[in-house]
């Protein structure tokens, strides 16, 4: 509650006004201050001082918990993604408070996944659902409507009659924003659109769409502004996250990393093994964008039809990789779930090489358009 | 003694009451009696003692006598403060026995490289009873990131309990380890979500009184202190004061409280000279802040720690990996190997330290 204005924090009404008189009217102006700025200001000792920080400190601090209150309520900590092999190694799904990031090539199913994600959310609980509205931000213009019933209707053909879906539909609150400042205007006000639409889940595809197209960092000066951005998108949809307590997931887009050969100290970039020299593909927008998602899987290609997730990043899985392909019913895992290839090592996930398809054979690619429903050739 | 009164952290109107009837610096006042001074020059009695207090407390006269130690005070306070194992023992080794009780720790380190995962082992590791070797303590998770998440909690305090059980022994440990439970772990882990940085100044100067309430504290996790500082400032001065008092209250704080402080940054790119570099985040001056400075990175898929800046230990770098258990040791390394018997000391000051078991 860094917004808490001071009359509210049991101040005297001669120390608001004084204070008002040099603009520092909520705790955010105050706190931001030092102790002798605020002596200054307010014409008291430094001890009256440290009592009047504390003072106000208490009234905007967040309050204190133990780990288990928060493993008490652990029954509606996750979102089920459906898919068992992941949920087995996510500890149950998506992370309920956090932010999860899916990242990879184009046309290799995160806005698949997302608009199944939207499907499930709008499940009832008693199938592992939210049984909520979902809020789908869709920067690239990606959303499709008619795929979204697609998913619905041949992932759960029994429960979503004629009447079901269309209620389904209702429930995913669409919004279109193409700039980067409607984006970051729509998140400040999300909260108000989050209790409106009743909604549990929360989608950003792309967050790197709309920052990449406006900002050209070769120029002076954009990095540090597009990483503010960033940092502001982040930090809005990690609160609305933990305020609502639910999931929040965002696609990421993919950009060429160019390793320097060059000199390297203990701490500089360390050489991933790389097919084409010394360029390879990582996961878009850098590197302090990847301290800001809490979990990051990777959505890559082995070949046209076979891809692969890689848990890259997440506080509680091992580094794994989990082979599926694109349905009719949407992402469908492959393999035996016991099966699959957990490593403790992995690598660093803002460096982490993404595969992508390059071999494009027109045919083969509209063959398995063909089978796999809808799929994008660019 | 000669330092002038305007100098003094008074209220602007006590300064120039004490200017104006002729007080100019502390040799002036140090004489004097609150009731004269109250009367000498126009002030509040209660303002009297502050200042006269506060004249007195320069260094130099009556607190020189309590803050002056001999080194070898300090070493016997230090090492009955103990440190706080990792359970990845070429870690411990690197930092001396582990994460030093008393002192300020900042970790650095890539995103996923487990920075997160290293608080949290400490968080857990924090509250080893003390016949095991640990501390007994409990400890405080300031979250500004979102990543704390309780079911990884739970998987390491469940190992961690389950590696005492192997090594409980004598009746002492078998009786404290009924205390040492994975529930009692939890409820003795307080969090805090802090969303933004004023949340975090906020927390910070509710700090002390927080610890002087639960003594037992010995470990304050802040991850990360990068986060909220990374935007929203225009005015990177600003930034660069908060940080410095922040710095400040917490060297303070873990030196008065006797507590462990970790601070978690980011890492950022640097563009030098056609060259990108991975540095520390917050620049350089924040360099400064911590008395520690743990770097965790990658080479290729080995994760590797390296202490940078320790006022005690040379600077190393040791490889570890994050297992299902939590931060451990990589197993089959050329470096010397943990002994898996407890008994065998290796440290010296630490007879019955945890160790891990062969994963």
């Amino acid at each position: 509650m860094a917004s808490k204005k001071l009359r509210r924090t049991g101040l005297s009404v001669e120390l608001c006004d004084r204070l008002k008189r040099h603009q520092i009217e909520n705790c955010q102006d105050l706190l931001s201050l030092t102790p002798i700025e605020v002596m200054r200001l307010a014409g008291q000792s430094y001890q009256q001082v440290l009592v009047l920080l504390k003072s106000v400190s208490q009234s905007c601090a967040p309050s204190m918990t133990t780990a288990l209150e928060v493993w008490k309520q652990r029954a509606d900590l996750c979102f089920s993604t459906s898919l068992p092999g992941l949920d087995r190694l996510l500890q149950g799904g998506l992370s309920r408070g956090t932010l999860t990031e899916v990242t990879g090539p184009s046309g290799c199913g995160k806005s698949q996944m997302c608009m199944m994600l939207s499907v499930l959310a709008t499940l009832p609980k008693s199938m592992g659902g939210l049984d909520s509205g979902v809020i789908y931000i869709d920067t690239e213009s990606a959303f499709s409507a008619e795929r979204l019933l697609e998913i619905a209707q041949s992932r759960f053909p029994d429960y979503f009659s004629k009447e079901r879906v269309l209620e389904m539909a209702g429930r995913v609150h669409v919004f279109r924003e193409l700039t980067c400042q409607d984006l970051l205007n729509r998140l400040k006000r999300l909260d108000e659109d989050i209790i409106s639409s009743k909604a549990g889940l929360v989608i950003l595809d792309s967050v790197a769409s709309v920052v990449r197209k406006e900002y050209d960092t070769s120029l002076p000066g954009n990095l540090a502004h597009r990483s503010n951005l960033l940092g502001q998108e982040a930090a809005t949809l990690k609160y609305l996250a933990q305020a609502f307590r639910i999931p929040v997931v965002l696609t990421n887009q993919i950009t060429t990393h160019v390793g320097d050969g060059g000199e390297r100290g203990a701490v500089s970039f360390t050489g991933v093994p790389s097919e084409e020299g010394s360029g390879y593909v990582t996961a878009a927008l850098g590197n302090t964008w990847s301290h800001s998602v809490n979990t990051r899987l990777i959505f890559q290609y082995v070949d046209a039809r076979q891809r692969q997730i890689v848990i890259a990043k997440s506080p509680v899985a091992p580094f794994a990789v989990l082979n599926y392909s694109v349905q009719k019913e949407g992402i469908r895992l492959e393999g035996n779930y016991d099966n699959q290839e957990v490593a403790h090592q992995g690598t660093d996930p803002g460096l982490q090489p993404i595969r992508v398809w390059t071999g494009f054979n027109y045919n083969l690619m509209k063959d398995t358009c063909a089978a796999s429903g809808q799929l994008k050739l660019l | 003694m000669q330092r002038a009164v305007s100098s003094y952290p008074f209220a602007p109107s006590v300064k120039v009451k004490l200017l104006n009837a002729g007080f100019h610096s502390a040799a002036d006042l140090c004489d004097l009696r609150p009731l004269q001074l109250s009367k000498e020059a126009g002030i509040s009695q209660e303002e009297a003692v502050e200042v006269l207090q506060a004249v007195r407390c320069e260094p130099g006269q009556e607190r020189a006598a309590a803050s002056q130690l001999t080194a070898l005070e300090l070493l016997e306070r230090e090492q009955e403060l103990g440190s706080i194992v990792t359970f990845c023992s070429a870690l411990d080794t690197a930092l001396g026995g582990g994460l030093p009780v008393g002192k300020t720790t900042e970790v650095c380190g890539a995103p996923g490289v487990g920075k997160t995962q290293l608080c949290i082992q400490l968080a857990v590791d924090a509250q080893i009873p003390v016949c095991f070797g640990g501390l007994g303590g409990k400890s405080l998770y300031i979250d500004t990131e979102g990543s704390f998440l309780v079911q990884r909690a739970v998987d390491i305090a469940q190992a961690a309990v389950e590696h005492c059980g192997l090594l409980a022994e004598d009746a002492e440990q078998q009786e404290s380890l009924k205390e040492f439970t994975v529930e009692t772990v939890l409820s003795n882990l307080f969090l805090v979500r802090c969303h933004d940085y004023v949340e975090l100044l906020a927390e910070t100067y509710l700090l002390a009184d927080f610890l002087a309430h639960h003594p037992e504290i010995r470990l304050v996790v802040i991850d990360s202190i990068a986060f909220p500082f990374r935007h929203d400032f225009d005015d990177l001065s600003q930034r660069t004061r908060l940080l410095n008092g922040l710095a400040q209250q917490l060297i303070q704080m873990a030196t008065n409280h006797n507590v462990a402080v970790i601070l978690t940054n980011q890492m950022t790119t640097k563009v030098w000279n056609g060259h990108s570099k991975l540095v520390p985040a917050l620049g350089e001056s924040w360099g400064h802040a911590a008395t520690q400075r743990l770097i965790l990175h990658w080479e290729g898929t080995n994760r590797l720690a390296s202490l940078y800046k320790s006022p005690s230990q040379t600077e190393a770098t040791v490889r570890y990996q994050i297992t299902a258990q939590g931060f451990r040791d990589v197993p089959h390394s050329n470096q010397p190997k943990a002994s898996v018997d407890p008994t065998v000391s290796q440290s010296g000051s630490m007879s019955k330290r945890p160790r891990m078991e062969e994963v």
